[in-house]
């Protein structure tokens, strides 16, 4: 974990809106693709995931491998960036 | 298990679409209404199930190995989303809001932590009975029975009070071997049992309805004996209970599903004498009884060590009256149970196709049960709520006597002053009458 991505600190810098689900760290072409078919096209819809499972990071990354099977480091940086966006603005 | 079936109507969604996902049917689109999903249900399950049941008699073997692919899943999604809550919470994890997207996820972390547990303790709850250092005994047992398994009753007699005795001469805590072979067949046992009722369910609803008391008591003395026995005699007990009376320490169970279950048990030995294994569901009691009915000694300590319960004596009497049909339909218990012929591990998913008594009582640790024990001693919730108005009366009297006393008060407050001024306005009045003479006089 030497620093974070451009994305991360983009998206972690302002409120999201109405960012789209891939503007999240970690959350790419492929796996927002995925997502939006799973229903969760906003960010804040995972972010209510998120939440709802209390920013367990065990349980997080179980459900976002579940849902679009993203890996370790994709999971993190999504989990990572949630948790500081959460930090700083809920 | 489709008992609990029958209405699909009144399952949470959540819960319809991990049966669902349980039986590879494809989802609906994610906002569909619940009606589709029960549509869905009905539609696939139930068909699904019917067949089963339809076939379970001439081919049990194929069902349950179809049955124990989706089972692993039903174990828990069977359970409600409180129930699951409370299950993690067993396990010591605070259990965010369990709903239709986190529900799979809890209940993954479930399955994890009973699997690690049931590796980490010998004694733990029902991966501890699965996995226990007697497993080899039980599967022994399993394959004498199934070898025995189609040369009649006589010689599986031998072949139990062998093994009996062979757990009793080894020391004093013989108890555990013959928890574990009983709960092993009881499981099996009990499994078999769920599947031919909707069959037969109509037919025998009047006689069923004598039962219910019957079935109440019989609920609350496994309660009992489940819920005082500490550690692994509580486990097994759980199982056995399963097994002898399909009544779980649950008491969230309709009197219709007792019913249900005693019907099951009518239907599957219709010998006579099911109202007596009705009465004494004690299936541990017959066991002994029928293994050493000579030597009540032993017989009293097997009864006493694991159940620490004054209620037993009531079942005490009644094997003693009839072991031979106790004899009969321990034999019914291992016919059943010997075709399996599979360890421990796949036999639990058969137990959670069973339906969802079975898989209530399975995840139960001690704890939970003595927890309900002590729930279910508690005060009924009407005569709490009676309690409460009365007490909410009381008060109610109590600071309205107050009021009227601080009310009076307050007039006599109120009205002193008022007197007061009176007086002195009088007074003045009469200043004012004394004074005006002396001016006229003046004058």
């Amino acid at each position: 974990m030497s620093s974070t991505s451009q994305k991360h600190k983009d998206f972690v810098a302002e409120p999201m809106g109405e960012k789209p689900v891939n503007a999240l760290a970690g959350i790419g072409e492929v796996l927002g693709k995925r997502l939006e078919e799973k229903g969760f096209d906003k960010a804040y819809v995972v972010l209510g995931q998120f939440l709802v499972l209390k920013k367990d990071e065990e349980l997080f990354r179980d459900w976002l491998k579940d849902t679009c099977s993203a890996n370790t480091k994709q999971q993190g940086d999504c989990f990572g960036c949630l948790k500081e966006w959460c930090d700083a603005f809920l | 298990m489709s008992l609990f079936m029958e209405d699909p109507a009144h399952f949470s969604k959540s819960r319809l679409k991990s049966e669902l996902v349980a039986h590879n049917v494809v989802l609906p689109p994610v906002k569909s209404r619940k009606e589709i999903y029960v549509d869905l249900h009905l539609k696939h399950i139930a068909q699904k199930n019917a067949g089963d049941f339809s076939s379970d008699d001439e081919d049990q073997e194929n069902d349950l190995a179809a049955k124990e692919e989706d089972a692993e899943i039903l174990v828990q999604s069977c359970l409600t989303d409180d129930d699951l809550k409370a299950v993690l919470l067993k396990h010591g994890v605070k259990a965010g809001p369990i709903v239709a997207s986190t529900r799979a996820l809890y209940e993954n972390k479930l399955r994890r932590l009973q699997q690690s547990e049931g590796q980490g303790h010998v004694n733990g709850v029902e991966k501890g009975v699965l996995y226990s250092d007697s497993e080899e005994e039980e599967e022994q047992g399993e394959q004498e029975d199934g070898e025995s398994g189609s040369e009649g009753a006589k010689e599986e007699i031998d072949e139990l009070s062998n093994q009996a005795q062979q757990g009793s001469s080894q020391n004093g805590d013989f108890v555990y071997p013959q928890c574990f072979l009983l709960s092993s067949r009881m499981r099996a046992h009990a499994t078999r049992k769920w599947e031919p009722i909707p069959k037969r369910n109509s037919r025998n609803g009047i006689k069923s309805s004598q039962q219910i008391p019957v079935g109440i008591t019989k609920a609350s003395s496994v309660d009992q004996r489940s819920g005082l026995g500490s550690g692994f005699p509580s486990g097994t007990h759980s199982a056995v209970s399963n097994g002898g009376s399909s009544i779980s320490p649950q008491q969230s169970f309709s009197i219709t599903e007792m019913v249900q279950e005693m019907e099951k048990r009518k239907s599957l030995f219709s010998c006579p004498n099911t109202e007596r294994e009705l009465n004494g569901s004690n299936v541990q009691e017959h066991w002994s009884r029928f293994n050493r009915p000579d030597t009540p000694i032993v017989d009293t300590m097997k009864n006493q060590s694991p159940y620490y319960t004054p209620k037993e004596s009531p079942y005490k009497m009644k094997p003693s009256q009839e072991p031979v049909k106790d004899t009969i339909k321990e034999m019914f218990l291992n016919m059943e149970a010997s075709p399996t012929g599979i360890c421990a591990t796949r036999r639990r998913p058969i137990k959670g196709a069973a339906g969802r008594p079975v898989q209530y009582i399975y995840p139960d640790s001690p704890t939970t049960i003595e927890r309900r024990e002590v729930e279910r001693r508690l005060v009924p919730i009407h005569i709490q709520i009676l309690v409460f108005f009365i007490v909410a009366c009381l008060l109610y009297i109590i600071y309205v006597c107050v009021e009227e006393n601080s009310f009076n008060p307050f007039v006599a407050l109120l009205d002193s002053p008022g007197q007061g001024s009176e007086s002195e306005e009088g007074l003045v009045l009469q200043a004012e009458t004394q004074v005006t003479p002396v001016i006229s006089r003046q004058e």
